[in-house]
């Protein structure tokens, strides 16, 4: 094997009592650049070799505490600041409910991130092209056998001394490991052009797939059955009516929201005498009455109900409100009229509710008793 | 019987064991060709995996209506399945984390085929969220990315919660087992000749060396995954339980339910554990590896568990009571006397009665016998869960509102097709990695460890 | 392998641990009379403070001695009597619960319900004066039976080293268990839940139950590091034997943790007002300050305190992080209980000072009577030797 790179020495042992004197013997001699190899971690080798404590420890603390963190402030973000929503009457940051998402972000983040670190920057690894692989010693002690590696690039490296070093520790099976070719120019494989290109595909047909599933494939069938119901849309044709309208008008007899029935239509007289003013007279209903009198009754019967507005002049006149006639009328032959209407005057149903109408008639009283008040009023 | 002599410690392994025998005992079935037996098997649950898909298949073309949910009970064998197999999942954790933080050895022989009983047991529960939905194909709304609606997910719902946690318990259990297998990837690619299976080997293991520089790491960030791993597995039950405990419906809303539930999750997962490791020992010939003293303790542990089980059911009952809300004192009456009472007492029977059976020595010790009570045991937490969530909707709070649920055919194929999709799994991962954790096996064998310690 | 190769020359505790226990007795039991003659009210509940402390640390120190003959383990064994002396406080738990029994009526609501309160009226098959008190002696003469017949098996090892007596302790520890269990939720339920009786909650016991065994484990860890720093066990005993200990601490602050979250959560989110009305109460005035400081005392300091793997085996970090633990669970008993008596806000006065005096000294007193009648190691316990040797 000349002209090839001397990578180590190595040395086998049976028990793992021997490897740990030998890993001993080894630090004595002064030896920096060695490992040992086993098949499963002896108790105590760590500290007969020295080696200080694992840093990934920390790894752990700091990917831990940020996702604590990170979660914590997304959860804050999205439910106190861009989209906040009452949900079950909780205020808009409810701590308590957050804690089980950002435990598990925690946990996810701290395990994730502390085994890339270890496999890729402690461990350097995947690596399958160390000198080490495929050796007779790499079976051995991938097996049942302890070993002990002094690498040629140790300051106190010397064949011969390391030979008669492995010797006096008793290793059996003392052999040289060379560098193969391929090994030697080995990088880590995480940053070749190659790998990285890799990757940058992978994203690419993760991302054009997330987007193509996303908006386009959700929208074609059978991911879109919900789009087409078999329920009537506005404007459709209706398949089930025969004039092929959707829109129906409302049944005969069909009362408005806030209209009660009225039984009395063109019998204003029966009105008269069977309905009853519900609303009492009070400052509310009067002062109601004389907003909705001042909007729809003034521009005909003007503002006193003297018939004098602004639509005068026009025949026929609007009458006066404190005619003979209208004073005797009850209050419900009053209703009749506002309800149906009577000569040019049209029905006010749709423009005073119920109770509108009889807080008008309350106020018409009103201006009635002020035109036409006795002397006991002025008391 | 010989009595125990406590001034020794019980060897992990039975007997003396050369350190290659045991790799080429764990590594025998990889390298060997299957036997008649294997493909029956496989046949078997593939059979039962075809019955899965077809209703599931059924499922998506048709709707939910294929199944028996309705109002009021509209959650049944579905998230009865998910609870079961999630609860599986959790032995496996257990024994791989927390039994490692109490430093028992009598967990290498098992850990990795309870790990990696974990991880097919969560795939299968984790499909049961995304099938029980009306439209599975939207399932990525679950997760809270920004999109053209402008809304989010509802954090505050421990329906997202479970997303969380089973995505999370998935990937960290996914990634422990990994770990763990990692050195055992390195031996099988020093063994193997065949090309294919060194180049795959020899990816999957990263090229490990068995540095002991790198041990020291990897010892620590095992540390630190089990020390991860316990919380997550509690948190992940827990999560679970909140699904139901944070309602107001009677029955459902108690305190109690987070350590109850991740009680009988361990309970139910140590069952099922049993159950197949019995079966494994047996046809691997890995009696010396998963000795008796082994199963005897997974038996203590179902027993102390079920006992924890009993306690919750003990208490719920007393509090029901106490608390004077009549509502509440129903709930326990129905269960037991109402028209669901055959399910409540099969589930007494088999996570009560029968698990009691184990404090006895000579029981504990007996393979056919604990092997029943397992089955038992496995059958009553399923109940459990189907108790809670069937018998508390079936009957709440306005008796105008009550029904009887019944499960349909469809239900009952993807019931039992559940379990030969995670056998299935199973049976493959058998052949496909050692089921026993060669290095962590090695690691314990007497004289396996130098003997002055003190340095 | 006999234990014979174990070396132990027994050591007197030095008499000012005497003074000191006496003099802590002394002072709080003056205090605790004086509290009495002065606001009976207010030092019954200190009492009933006092005395589920002193339960916590009684049983729960029962508890680990069983839970290490159930499981096995060696770590403690060299440890074990502490647990066992520790445990003989259970004698003097009568102390403090006969004073309450005799004042039951002032104290608990649900002895004189008020005729409209049907809720209560319903729950007197179980809260009446008679049941509970024959629950309270009953809890107590079973704990009594088990700490009597497992020690009394762990002290005659000492002379005969008969390995049997291990077996029969650990069959004792198996019935033991599940007795504990009820007993000590119950107890929760009795003295702590009920103040408030129409509050309800099945996750109680367990509640409780996580603070004793936290307890049980703070003064335990406390009297092992102090003894074992001052040589009263054995030669060759390593620190990594203390790492289970903090180690525990670590799990158990967690577990209180989750208990006490699950517990909150649950009931806040449910808003159901016939549950949260009891935390409600633990918001008004100044307890609200309270009640976020029960966070930061029970779990936030124990736990950034233990988290680091050397500060669970280092002996100065275990007995302080044990102090406070102590600190931590009077805190947590005295925030389930005061908020009872004294709506607006924390009351604090000499009066509270009564009781933790007087049990400090109680403990001190019992533990020092037992180690001078007692080997402080389990010189006949066949796991000794296992447990000296223990390593990580």
């Amino acid at each position: 094997m000349s002209g090839k790179i001397l990578y180590s020495y190595t040395g086998i042992f049976d028990t793992p009592d021997e490897i740990i004197h030998a890993a001993e013997a080894a630090v004595k001699q002064g030896y920096t650049k060695y490992d040992v190899n086993t098949p499963y971690p002896l108790h105590g080798m760590n500290k007969v070799m020295k080696l200080p404590a694992s840093k990934l420890g920390y790894v752990a603390l700091i990917f831990g505490l940020s996702g604590t963190l990170g979660a914590l402030l997304s959860l804050w973000w999205v439910s106190a600041i861009d989209y906040p929503l009452v949900i079950g009457g909780k205020p808009f940051f409810s701590f308590p409910a957050y804690i089980p998402v950002i435990f598990e972000v925690t946990v996810l983040s701290a395990a994730i991130a502390t085994v890339l670190a270890m496999l890729f920057f402690f461990f350097k690894l995947p690596n399958n092209a160390h000198p080490l692989h495929a050796t007779d010693y790499m079976k051995k002690v991938s097996n049942d056998k302890y070993g002990i590696v002094i690498q040629a690039e140790d300051p106190r490296f010397d064949e011969i001394s390391v030979r008669k070093f492995l010797e006096s520790v008793h290793a059996k099976e003392i052999n040289a490991v060379y560098w193969a070719e391929d090994e030697i120019t080995h990088k880590h494989k995480i940053f070749e052009p190659k790998f990285l290109i890799f990757l940058l595909v992978v994203v690419i047909i993760t991302s054009g797939t997330t987007y193509f599933t996303l908006n386009k494939l959700m929208f074609m069938l059978p991911f879109n059955w919900m789009m087409e119901q078999q329920k009537q849309n506005p404007q459709q044709k209706s398949l089930v009516f025969d004039d092929g309208f959707g829109m129906r008008k409302p049944v005969e007899g069909t009362i408005a929201r806030g209209f009660l029935p009225y039984e009395f239509n063109g019998q204003p007289d029966l009105a008269g005498e069977k309905l009853i003013n519900p609303i009492p007279i009070s400052k509310e209903s009067l002062q109601l009455g004389q907003t909705k009198y001042d909007i729809y009754c003034s521009p005909c019967h003007g503002y006193q109900g003297e018939g004098n507005s602004r639509l005068r002049g026009q025949f026929p006149n609007p009458p006066s409100l404190h005619s003979e006639k209208v004073r005797t009328w009850s209050d419900g032959r009053i209703f009749a009229v506002l309800t149906d209407g009577q000569n040019i005057m049209p029905s006010y149903t749709t423009q005073l509710s119920v109770d509108e109408r009889w807080a008008v008639i309350n106020y018409v009283r009103a201006l009635q008793r002020a035109l036409n008040a006795k002397e006991s009023d002025l008391k | 019987m010989s009595t125990v002599d406590y001034t020794r410690e019980v060897s992990v392994l039975e007997g003396k064991h050369a350190l290659r025998e045991l790799d080429d005992l764990i590594a025998k079935p990889l390298e060997t060709k299957p036997d008649k037996k294997f493909y029956i098997a496989l046949a078997i649950t593939l059979s039962m995996t075809g019955l899965f898909v077809l209703g599931l298949v059924l499922t998506f073309y048709y709707g939910i209506g294929m199944w028996g949910n309705n109002v009021p009970v509209a959650w049944a064998f579905d998230i009865v399945n998910f609870v079961f197999w999630v609860g599986i999942g959790h032995a496996g954790t257990l024994i791989s984390a927390i039994l490692f933080l109490f430093r028992q050895k009598w967990r290498t022989g098992i850990a990795r085929f309870a790990e990696g009983m974990t991880v097919f047991a969560v795939m299968t529960a984790g499909l049961f969220p995304l099938i029980h939905v009306g439209r599975p194909w939207l399932a990525g709304y679950l997760f809270p990315y920004p999109n053209q609606h402008s809304v989010w997910v509802n954090f505050t719902s421990p329906l997202l919660w479970d997303v969380f946690a089973v995505s999370t318990y998935l990937t960290v259990s996914l990634i422990f087992w990994y770990v763990g297998l990692i050195p055992d990837l390195a031996t099988l690619r020093e063994r193997t000749n065949h090309k294919i299976k060194k180049v795959i080997y020899s990816v999957f293991s990263l090229g490990w060396r068995f540095s002991n520089r790198h041990w020291q790491h990897y010892e620590m960030v095992y540390l630190i995954l089990a020390g991860f791993a316990t919380p997550l597995v509690l948190s992940v039950h827990t999560i679970v339980s909140f699904d139901f405990a944070v309602s107001v419906i009677p029955g459902w809303h108690t305190t109690i339910f987070p350590p109850y539930f991740v009680a009988g999750a361990v309970f139910s997962g140590f069952a099922m554990v049993q159950n197949v490791l019995i079966i494994v020992r047996k046809i691997f010939n890995y009696e010396h590896i998963i000795t008796v003293d082994t199963l005897e303790k997974m038996n203590k542990i179902m027993l102390v568990t079920g006992s924890m089980v009993g306690y919750a059911y003990a208490m719920e009952f007393f509090i029901s009571w106490y608390s004077g809300v009549e509502a509440e004192r129903f709930v326990f009456l129905n269960r037991a006397l109402g028209p669901y009472a055959w399910a409540y007492w099969i589930m007494v029977i088999c996570n009560v009665v029968s698990p009691q059976l184990f404090w006895f020595k000579k029981i504990r010790r007996a393979i056919p016998v604990m092997f029943v009570i397992a089955i038992f045991v496995n059958i009553g937490m399923w109940f459990e869960r189907f108790v809670i969530i069937v018998t508390s909707l079936s009957r709440d709070f306005l008796p105008s509102s009550w029904a009887y649920y019944t499960p349909t055919l469809v239900d009952g194929m993807i019931l039992i097709g559940s379990f030969g999709f995670f056998f299935t799994w199973i049976l493959l991962f058998t052949k496909a990695l050692p089921v026993v954790s060669m290095a962590e096996v090695k690691a314990v064998v007497d004289g396996a460890q130098p003997s002055h310690k003190d340095h | 392998m006999i234990s014979s190769s174990v070396e132990y020359q027994k050591k007197e505790l030095p008499a000012k641990v005497q003074a000191i226990g006496l003099s802590l007795l002394i002072v709080g039991l003056l205090i605790v009379v004086l509290g009495y003659i002065v606001n009976p009210e207010r030092s019954a509940y200190n009492n009933i403070i006092g005395l589920t402390f002193l339960i916590s640390i009684a049983v729960g120190s029962l508890f680990f001695v069983a839970i290490e003959f159930l499981s096995g383990a060696v770590w403690s064994t060299p440890f074990r009597r502490v647990g066992e002396f520790l445990s003989s406080t259970v004698w003097v738990l009568p102390l403090l619960f006969i004073p309450l029994l005799l004042n039951v009526n002032t104290i608990f609501h649900w002895t004189h319900p008020a005729p409209s309160d049907k809720t209560l009226i319903d729950k007197a098959p179980y809260l009446n004066v008679s049941f509970f008190v024959v629950r309270v002696i009953g809890f107590w003469l079973i704990w009594l039976l088990f700490y009597y017949l497992m020690i009394r098996n762990s002290r005659k090892q000492d002379q005969t080293k008969d390995q049997y007596l291990t077996k029969k302790n650990i069959k004792l520890s198996a019935i033991f268990m599940p007795l504990f269990a009820l007993t000590i939720s119950f107890t929760a339920i009795d003295w702590l839940m009920s103040i408030e009786p129409h509050w309800f909650s099945t996750i109680f016991g367990v509640y409780y139950f996580s603070g004793t065994i936290l307890t049980a484990l703070a003064v335990g860890a406390i009297f092992i590091v102090l003894l074992n720093e001052r040589g009263f066990f054995v030669k060759g005993i390593h620190t990594d034997s203390y790492y289970s200990l903090g180690a525990l601490i670590f799990a158990f602050t967690n577990f209180w943790a989750y208990i006490a979250f699950s517990q909150f959560l649950l009931i806040w989110y449910a808003n159901l007002p016939e549950e949260t009305f009891w935390f409600l109460a633990r918001w008004e005035g100044n307890w609200k300050f309270f009640s976020v400081g029960l966070i930061v005392v029970h779990f936030l300091v124990p736990y950034v305190g233990l988290l680091s793997q050397p500060s669970k085996m280092n002996p100065k970090r275990l007995i302080y992080m044990s102090g406070w633990i102590l600190f931590a669970h009077y805190y947590d008993l005295y925030w389930l209980v005061m908020p009872n008596f004294f709506k607006e806000g924390i009351p604090f006065s000499w009066i509270e000072l009564g009781f933790p005096l007087l049990i400090a000294g109680l403990i001190i007193l019992v533990f020092y009577y037992q180690a001078k009648r007692n080997n402080l190691v389990p010189i006949g316990d066949p796991k000794l030797k296992r447990g000296i040797d223990f390593r990580l």
